[in-house]
C-alpha cells in the first residue's frame, strides 16, 4: 500500500514538475544553441558546406565546348554522372598511390607505435628521474610542423650535402635516400621521427593513469619490475595503443607533405604518388582529367576509404574492450 | 547548371569580400573611387604578378606609383602573388568565376593557351594592335590564341649555355659548337671530375621542348585538329645526346631546383649548364662570388640537330582576364609597366619591349667577366625558334619531369620522355574535349 501511494505520488509529483521543468530546459536548451551557433556556423561553412559542395561537383567534369582548335574559351561544366568516379576506381594512379599508402601503414605505423610504447615504458618507469625533460625532448619535434620538418629531412638525405650520407660514405655505406625502393622507407622515417613523441605522450598519460597501488600489490607478490610492465602496465594501455593507431592511420591516409616536398629533390616521385597529392594535382590541371570534378571525386573515394578504416577501428575496439 | 554554379561560387565569394570590405572601411576612412568613368573619379584597375620583388631590385610597388602619380585617371593597384605558377592559375579561375579577378594578370606563355580555354582571358586584339611596334615580334605572338591577342609580352626566356670561362681554359676548352664536340668536350672534363652540362630531370617539361622543338613544331593546328608530334629530330637528338652523356657519366644529374644543384655549382664539380635567360641573375645567386668574374654566357651550338637555334623556356606576359571592366586603360597602362625596361631589368627580367636597348646591370657585368650579358641574351631572343604550346600543356610537362628523373638511376631512358610528351598530350586534349587528329 505505501510503496503504491509513495510511487503514485512521486508519479504526480513528477507529472506536476513536468511542465516547469521543461520552461527551465528549454531556456536551457536556447543558451545552449547560443553558445553553440559561432561554432555551428563555422562548421557549416567550413566543413559541411564544401563537403555538399565537393559531392555535387563530383559529377561534373570540366570541357571545352564551342569547336576549334582551343574550344569557345570557356570550359563548361558538363553532368558526367558516375563518370568521375568510374575514372577514380578504375585508375592505376589511385590505386598506386593507395598501395603505397597502404605499405607505408604497415610498416611505418606499428614502429612508431612500439617505438612511442617502449619510450613511454622507460619514461614512467622508476629508473628515470627528471621525467619532464625526457617528456618535452621527444615531443619536440611534433611541435616543428609537417613541412618544415620535411624540407629539413630531404637535407639530410641529399647526398651532396648531407653530413649523414657523407659520414655513412666514409664509413664505406653508399646510401641513396632517394633510391626508388628506399624512398618510401625516407619517407616513414620523417613521420616516425615527428609523431613518436606525440604518441608517446599518449601512452605515458594511460600508464600514468594507473593506480600504484597494483604495482605495490604485485611487488608484495614478489613480481619484478619485468613482469609489472608485462602483466599490469601493457594491459592497461591497450585502448591508448588502439586510439593511438587509429590517428596514424587517418594521418598516413593524408601523406602529402612528405612526397610533396621530397619531389623537388626526386622529381621521379609522381603527381600521383599519394591519392591526397593526386587529389591536389588533379585540381590544378597537371594531371588529367583535370579540374574540381575528378579531383572531388577523388577526395569522396577516399574519404570512404578513410570511414570504412575507421569503422573498422570501432569493431576492433569494441572487441577488444569486451573479452 | 553553369550559371547556378556561379552564384553559388559568387554567394561565397561575397561573403568572404564582405569581410575585407569592412575590414577595409575601417583603415581607408573616406577614399570610395570605385565604380570610376561615370562619376568623373579615377578608373581603378588591379595587377597581380610574381615577380621575385627583391632587395635591391626596384620594387613593383614603386613603378606603379610612378604611374599613378603621373596618371590621375587611371590608378593601379598591384598586388604580388606569393607561390608557383599552377596555384596562381588556380585562384585565378575561381577568382574570374566569382567576377573578383584582377584586371591584369601575369600568364606563362606556355600556360596562356590552357588558360584561354579555361575561359580566363578578355579579347584585346585591337587595344593590343596599338601597342605592336613596342614589342619584339616573337614574345607578342605569343600573347596570342587562335589569331586573336589577349595581353602584352613582359619578358622572354630564350635558352642560352652559361660557363665557367675560367675552369674551360684550366681544362683546355672552348664552348662546344657541334654534338660532336659537345660529347667529347664533356667526357674529357668528367675525366677530371667536372661537368660541362647538367640533365635536369625537373625542367625537363620546360627545357626539353625547347631544345628539342626548335627544329620542329610540338604542336600544329589543322582544320581546327590538333597534330600532335613530340618525337622530332630534335626530339631524338636531344634524347641520344642526353643519353650517351648520362651512360658515360659524363653530366651532372642535380635537379635545377634541388639545394645540390647550387651545390655543385659552389664545389666547381658543375661548370657549364644550359639555362633561360631570366636564370643569369639567379645562377649569380646560385654559384656565389668566389666564381665572380669567371663566368660568361654564350650561344647554344648546333647540338640538337636544330641549326644551332634557341628555344623558349619560361617568360611570360600579362593578360587582361575576363570581366576586366577597363580594359582599354588596363591596356594603356599595361603598355607603359612593360617597356619601363630598367626598372623590369632590375627584376631579373629579360624584357620583351623593343624600345629600348636593355642595359647589363653592373652587378651582372661584374659577375660575368664584363660581358655584355643582355646583348648576348638579346642575340638569343632574335635566335629564337617559334614554338606554341597545347592547352593543358601542365599535365604533359608534368608527365615529362616524372619520366626523365627514370633515365637518372637507369630505370629508363631518355627517350621515354618523349613518347610520354606524346600520349599525355593526346590524353589531355581529349579530356578537355578538344579534337585529336591522329
Amino acid at each position: 500500500m505505501t510503496a503504491t501511494t509513495q510511487s503514485a505520488k512521486a508519479g504526480g509529483a513528477r507529472r506536476a514538475a513536468k511542465p516547469k521543468r521543461s520552461n527551465a530546459a528549454k531556456r536551457e536548451n536556447r543558451t545552449g544553441w547560443a553558445f553553440m551557433a559561432p561554432f555551428g556556423i563555422l562548421f557549416a561553412l567550413v566543413f559541411i558546406l564544401p563537403i555538399i559542395w565537393a559531392i555535387y561537383s563530383s559529377f561534373f567534369r570540366q570541357v571545352s565546348e564551342g569547336g576549334g582548335a582551343y574550344g569557345g574559351g570557356e570550359l563548361v561544366n558538363k553532368f558526367v554522372g558516375f563518370e568521375n568516379f568510374q575514372y577514380v576506381l578504375t585508375s592505376s594512379n589511385f590505386w598506386g598511390g593507395i598501395g603505397r599508402v597502404l605499405i607505408y601503414t604497415l610498416i611505418q605505423v606499428p614502429i612508431m607505435i612500439i617505438a612511442a610504447l617502449a619510450l613511454a615504458m622507460v619514461i614512467d618507469s622508476f629508473v628515470v628521474k627528471h621525467i619532464t625533460g625526457f617528456r618535452l625532448g621527444y615531443f619536440l619535434p611534433y611541435a616543428i610542423p609537417g613541412v618544415v620538418a620535411s624540407i629539413i629531412w630531404v637535407y639530410l638525405y641529399n647526398g651532396q650535402i648531407s653530413p649523414i650520407v657523407k659520414g655513412l660514405a666514409a664509413l664505406g655505406i653508399n646510401v641513396d635516400f632517394f633510391a626508388d625502393n628506399i624512398v618510401l622507407a625516407s619517407m616513414a622515417n620523417i613521420t616516425t621521427w615527428t609523431f613518436t613523441g606525440y604518441n608517446m605522450l599518449i601512452f605515458l598519460a594511460a600508464l600514468q593513469a594507473i593506480p600504484h597501488e597494483l604495482y605495490e600489490a604485485a611487488r608484495i607478490d614478489g613480481a619484478n619490475g619485468f613482469q609489472i610492465a608485462m602483466k599490469i602496465k601493457l594491459p592497461n594501455v591497450r585502448s591508448a595503443a588502439l586510439l593511438a593507431m587509429l590517428l596514424s592511420i587517418v594521418g598516413t591516409i593524408q601523406l602529402f607533405n612528405e612526397p610533396q616536398i621530397m619531389q623537388t629533390a626526386d622529381p621521379g616521385i609522381s603527381k600521383s604518388y599519394t591519392p591526397m597529392m593526386m587529389a591536389m594535382n588533379t585540381s590544378q590541371g597537371t594531371l588529367t582529367p583535370g579540374g574540381d570534378g575528378p579531383a572531388s571525386a577523388i577526395a569522396i573515394v577516399m574519404a570512404l576509404i578513410a570511414g570504412v578504416l575507421a569503422m573498422a577501428y570501432a569493431l576492433v575496439e569494441r572487441n577488444v574492450n569486451a573479452e | 547548371m553553369v550559371s547556378h554554379n556561379k552564384r553559388f561560387i559568387a554567394a561565397l565569394a561575397s561573403v568572404a569580400a564582405m569581410g575585407i570590405a569592412l575590414s577595409g572601411c575601417g583603415s581607408a576612412g573616406g577614399d570610395t573611387a570605385s565604380d570610376g568613368a561615370t562619376s568623373g573619379e579615377p578608373v581603378e584597375i588591379t595587377y597581380m604578378h610574381r615577380l621575385p620583388d627583391s632587395e635591391g631590385m626596384t620594387q613593383v610597388n614603386d613603378i606603379v606609383k610612378k604611374w599613378n602619380d603621373e596618371h590621375p585617371d587611371i590608378q593601379v593597384t598591384a598586388t604580388k602573388f606569393d607561390g608557383n605558377a599552377s596555384d596562381m592559375i588556380k585562384k585565378l579561375e575561381t577568382d574570374v568565376k566569382s567576377g573578383e579577378a584582377p584586371d591584369l594578370a601575369q600568364i606563362g606563355y606556355s600556360e596562356l593557351p590552357e588558360v584561354f580555354t579555361k575561359g580566363l582571358l578578355e579579347d584585346v586584339t585591337e587595344e593590343a594592335a596599338k601597342y605592336q611596334d613596342h614589342f619584339a615580334e616573337g614574345p607578342f605572338n605569343l600573347m596570342q590564341v587562335g589569331g586573336k591577342t589577349y595581353g602584352l609580352p613582359q619578358d622572354t626566356g630564350p635558352l642560352v649555355y652559361y660557363y665557367n670561362a675560367t675552369a674551360f681554359e684550366e681544362l683546355g676548352l672552348s664552348v662546344p659548337t657541334t654534338q660532336e664536340e659537345l660529347i667529347e668536350s664533356a667526357k674529357k672534363a668528367a675525366e677530371q671530375g667536372k661537368y660541362i652540362l647538367s640533365y635536369q630531370a625537373d625542367e625537363a617539361g620546360n627545357m626539353f621542348p625547347s631544345l628539342a622543338g626548335a627544329s620542329e613544331a610540338w604542336y600544329t593546328v589543322e582544320d581546327d585538329a590538333w597534330v600532335v608530334n613530340t618525337e622530332t629530330a630534335g626530339s631524338d637528338a636531344v634524347a641520344s645526346v642526353f643519353q650517351e652523356l648520362i651512360d658515360s657519366s659524363a653530366v651532372a644529374t642535380s635537379p635545377r631546383w634541388d639545394p645540390s644543384f647550387d651545390a655543385s655549382l659552389q664545389d666547381g664539380s658543375l661548370i657549364g649548364t644550359i639555362g633561360a635567360g631570366w636564370e643569369a641573375p639567379l645562377l649569380m645567386d646560385s654559384i656565389g662570388d668566389a666564381q665572380k668574374g669567371q663566368w660568361r654566357v654564350a650561344q647554344l651550338g648546333d647540338w640538337f640537330e636544330n641549326d644551332g637555334k634557341s628555344g623558349p623556356d619560361g617568360g611570360s606576359g600579362v593578360a587582361v582576364l575576363k570581366g576586366s571592366e577597363h580594359p582599354a586603360e588596363a591596356m594603356e597602362f599595361l603598355d607603359w609597366f612593360n617597356t619601363q625596361v630598367a626598372d623590369l631589368v632590375s627584376q631579373g627580367l629579360v624584357v620583351a619591349a623593343s624600345t629600348e636597348a636593355a642595359e647589363t646591370p653592373s652587378d651582372w657585368a661584374e659577375f660575368y667577366g664584363g660581358q655584355d650579358v643582355m646583348a648576348e641574351l638579346a642575340t638569343a631572343n632574335d635566335n629564337m625558334g617559334e614554338f606554341t604550346y597545347m592547352p593543358g600543356y601542365s599535365a604533359v610537362g608534368a608527365a615529362m619531369k616524372e619520366t626523365a628523373a627514370k633515365a637518372v638511376d637507369g630505370s629508363g631512358k631518355v627517350a621515354d620522355v618523349f613518347a610520354t610528351a606524346q600520349s599525355t598530350s593526346i590524353e589531355t586534349l581529349k579530356n578537355l574535349g578538344l579534337t585529336v587528329a591522329e
